[in-house]
Formats: C-alpha cells, structure tokens, sequence
C-alpha cells in the first residue's frame, strides 16, 4: 500500500473543497458536492455522486491539469418530481458551470485545442418524473459541441445513480454504477442544492457559484 | 454490543410480526403427527394466501404442465416445506410495512431482495443438496436487519450511507454501519430472525450474507445467498462484469460447488428476465 503523500497546495480558489487521502486509490481525492467544481495540476483524484446531476471532466492531455464540475440546470421540485424551469434563464447556471471550468484550466496551462472531455450523470433516477437528468446531458452535450470541443467519452442517462473518479493527470475514470439504496440520499443532496440555485436571482454573472 | 441488538429488535416487536398463515404451518411442518392435509386445510383458512399460492403454483416460475386449481394439490405437488416457504415469501413484504423509512423506498429495497431470491433459487438449482425454495426465502428476508436499522436509527443509518457516497470507491455499506452504529443489518436480522423463532438455516443465512466464515450449520446455504447477493447488484445495475460490485468470498464458490465462470452470467439474466413476474407473483396487492 502506498504511503499517504502530504496534501499538495489547491491552486487559488479552491482551498474550500475537501480533501483527503483516499486507500483504496492510493491518491489524495478531492470530494464535489453538487454545484462545486476543482481543478488541479497535482497527480490527485476528484470524485463526486450522481443522480441527475451532470459532471464534466475535462484537462489539457498535453499538460495534465484538468478538473471536474457538478451541476444542474434549475428546475422546481413539485408534488411529481423535478420539473424544468424555463430555459433561457436556466441555462445560465450550466454556462457558468462550464465556463469556471474551461477557464480555470486554461489560467493553469491548458489549451483549447489539447482539451479533452468526458461527461458523466444525468441519470433517470426517479420514475415518473420529468427527464430533467436528460436536460442536463442535452446541455452538456450542446455547450461542448459549440464551444468545438468533443466528448471523448460519457457515460450518462439510464436510472442509475453513479460515483465518479476522476485522475486528471492521466485521464483515467472509474464510474460505479449505484445501487437504488442509494437513491434517496442523492436525491435528496441535489434536491438541497436545487433550492440554493433556485433561491439566487439569475442576474448578474458570476456570483451564481 | 449484543444486548444493544437485542433491545433494538425487541422494540420493533409490536410494529412487525411474522404473517400468521406462515407461523400456522411453520408448526404443522415440524409437528409430526401433522399430516399433508392438515396443512392443506390450514392454508385454504386464508384467502389471501390461497389466491397468491395458487397464482405462484401455476405461474411459470413453477412450469407445472397441469393446472393447479385447488390448495391440497398445490400441497401434494409443491411439497409441504416449500409450501412453508412461499407462505413466509409471500407475505413478508406487507408484514414489513409497519417498519416505514425515508431512507429507501420499500419498492427498490424488495426488488433488490427479489433479485436476491430469483438468483438464489436458480443457483440451489444447480448447486447440489439445496432446496430452491427454502433458498428463496432465505435470500428474500437475508436484508430485512435494514428495514429495523433505517426504522429505528434513522439518523445513524443515513450517517453510514453517506460514508459510503463519501467513500470514493463505495465502502460495503455493512461495514459503514459497524462504524456510525457499532453493528450491522446483517447481526441485526440475524437478531430478528432469532426472536421470531425461524428455522435456523434462514437465521444463519439472514447474520452472516457478508461474511460466510462463522457459518457452521448452513456453510453451503450461507454460501449461496452471499453470492446471491452479490449477483443480484449485478442485475441491479445491469452488469456482468462482477469488478462493478462488491467482491465474493471465494471460497463461497467452494462451498456451494458452483464455478462462476460457468454461472454467474445466466444467473444474472435469468433473474433480469424473471423479475418484473416475479414482482407481481409475491408483492402483487
């Protein structure tokens, strides 16, 4: 078993985000919640859980640094589920998610043309509800395709809550499909985090995050 | 830490009791000057049990080629032990519902056990010296420690399932409950299984599902339904690739005598094409 390593410097701005070092990796992991993003240069790992929230992880394959986000476009929690909000408005949280994203990798070295990304979540994972985990993979997909980058590889939709392990370093992803015990909890973080969106007017820029 | 199990057990007494048709010949069957048509006549004194036996006998998880229209033949064919079993099968969804949580809907909670059951049962199948049926009832009830934990300790139950999404390579939940709680589902409906007084094969199946080794009266039947339970996440999920789940002991595939190569992948698949059925069989209203 490797020797746990002192925690590397987070770069400027993500000194809030929980660290620690993870066994069963063998790496320092950094933990997202829903609507946090990180980026590093550090050989360490990012990972997050999943319902129908959506995770981009992106990094320079040339350089190495890399990060991933965690979010979602608001919508409402009524009597039958999640259901959209309208979406001009909504997917101004999406474009920030992204943006923070892209831009914190190239201010640490990445360029545009050595990005490469890989999109993860967005699952079904409550029935009878509007597909708002599908909304979230549309909006990925979308964002990426116009900002001409390419997915290199996904694994999103279906009804299953997921965990996400992500090296930027290497590129490498280890994605746990979950099983339904752990529905109700994911629901119920990304639900937390529904109302923290929902609460901030959708003006201004980029105090949204 | 037993007695703590104990008095956590005892307090569900009132809100959960093992169904009444099932206690009713659970004593015929071990009481020996009972004969067939005693048992019979004791599961025709409940309707409800009646319609859902007789939907059972004749359904094709059975494939008998003869109607079964009456409950002394449905005895006679199925046997009187297995008629034990699916009296215990198919009740013990509704007797849980007194036990409500918020931390997992009955329905995923039952269907993951279903899962369990239908995989158990086609492995007793192909494993020698196991009863299909008394497995399937084993691996029915083998989480049922869950459903008192999420009751009673709610919060240290939702403590450990988020150390298990915190984990970053998805900790066992069994062992996320012995750190926030001290103990696990599987001590815990080992516990219940004791006080309600079942046979023992389906307490020791119920304690010991993660970890095989203490058992020494049901090795091979505890065996099974750890793999069962392992399998089960796998048609959970919708994988055959066993890296996906949580490992199995391997020398649960010594005990049972069953190579995984040559039957995980059609245990797997034939649970998938069997469960929307079986949902309605045994959980139907």
């Amino acid at each position: 078993m490797a020797i746990p390593t002192r925690l590397p410097l987070a770069l400027p701005g993500f000194e809030h985000i929980k660290r620690g070092w993870n066994d069963a990796y063998e790496a320092n992991a950094a933990r997202l919640n829903p609507g946090e993003y990180y980026v590093t240069k550090n050989d360490e790992c990012i990972y997050t859980t999943l319902g129908s929230c959506i995770s981009a992880c992106i990094r320079d394959r040339v350089t190495g640094v890399g990060g991933m986000n965690h979010f979602m476009l608001p919508a409402s929690v009524g009597e039958s589920g999640w259901k959209a909000a309208g979406l001009s408005s909504s997917t101004r949280y999406g474009n920030f998610a992204m943006e923070h994203l892209i831009n914190e990798i190239m201010k640490n070295g990445g360029s545009r043309q050595n990005l490469e990304v890989k999109i993860f979540g967005g699952g079904r994972i409550i029935a009878n509800m509007t597909d708002v985990g599908m909304r979230n993979i549309d909006f990925a997909r979308d964002y990426i395709a116009t900002e001409g980058l390419r997915v290199t590889s996904e694994d999103v939709g279906d009804v299953f809550p997921r965990m996400v392990v992500y090296f930027p370093v290497s590129g490498r992803v280890r994605v746990k499909r979950l099983r339904s015990l752990h529905t109700n909890t994911i629901v119920e973080q990304e639900t937390r985090y529904l109302h923290t969106i929902e609460e901030k007017p959708v003006s201004g820029d980029i105090e949204l995050f | 830490m037993d007695t703590k199990i104990t008095e956590l057990v005892k307090g569900v007494g009132n809100l959960v009791t093992l169904p009444d048709v099932f206690v009713r010949i659970n004593q015929l069957v071990n009481d020996p000057n009972s004969n067939i048509s005693d048992i019979a006549k004791t599961a025709s004194q409940d309707p409800s049990f009646t319609v859902r036996l007789l939907r059972v006998a004749n359904s094709s998880f059975y494939g008998f080629s003869s109607t079964i229209d009456t409950v002394p033949k449905a005895v006679s064919i199925i046997g009187t032990s297995q008629i034990r079993s699916l009296a215990l099968a198919t009740s013990v969804a509704s007797s849980f519902d007194g036990l409500p949580n918020t931390l997992v809907s009955m329905e995923d909670f039952w269907r993951h056990s279903l899962y369990c059951a239908l995989i158990a049962r086609i492995l007793a199948k192909q494993a020698r010296k196991c009863d299909p049926d008394a497995l399937f009832t084993a691996a029915l009830l083998h989480d049922i420690g869950e459903l008192v934990i999420f009751n009673r300790l709610p919060e240290q139950a939702k403590a450990a399932l988020l150390l298990v999404l915190d984990s970053a390579d998805e900790m066992p939940v069994y062992q996320a409950e012995q750190q926030t709680i001290g103990f696990d589902h599987a001590q815990v409906g080992g516990e219940l299984a004791r006080q309600w007084k079942l046979p023992p094969m389906l307490e020791e199946c119920i304690e010991f599902h993660h970890d095989v080794n203490p058992a020494l009266r049901f090795p091979r039947e505890v065996a099974l339904v750890h793999i069962a339970n392992v399998l089960a996440l796998m048609a959970e999920i919708n994988t055959l690739d066993a890296d996906d789940v949580s490992p199995i002991d391997p020398r649960a595939w010594e005990l049972v005598g069953l190579s995984p190569d040559e039957v995980m992948e059609s245990a797997v698949l034939e649970a998938q094409s069997e469960v929307v059925e079986a949902e309605k069989l045994f959980f139907g209203k």
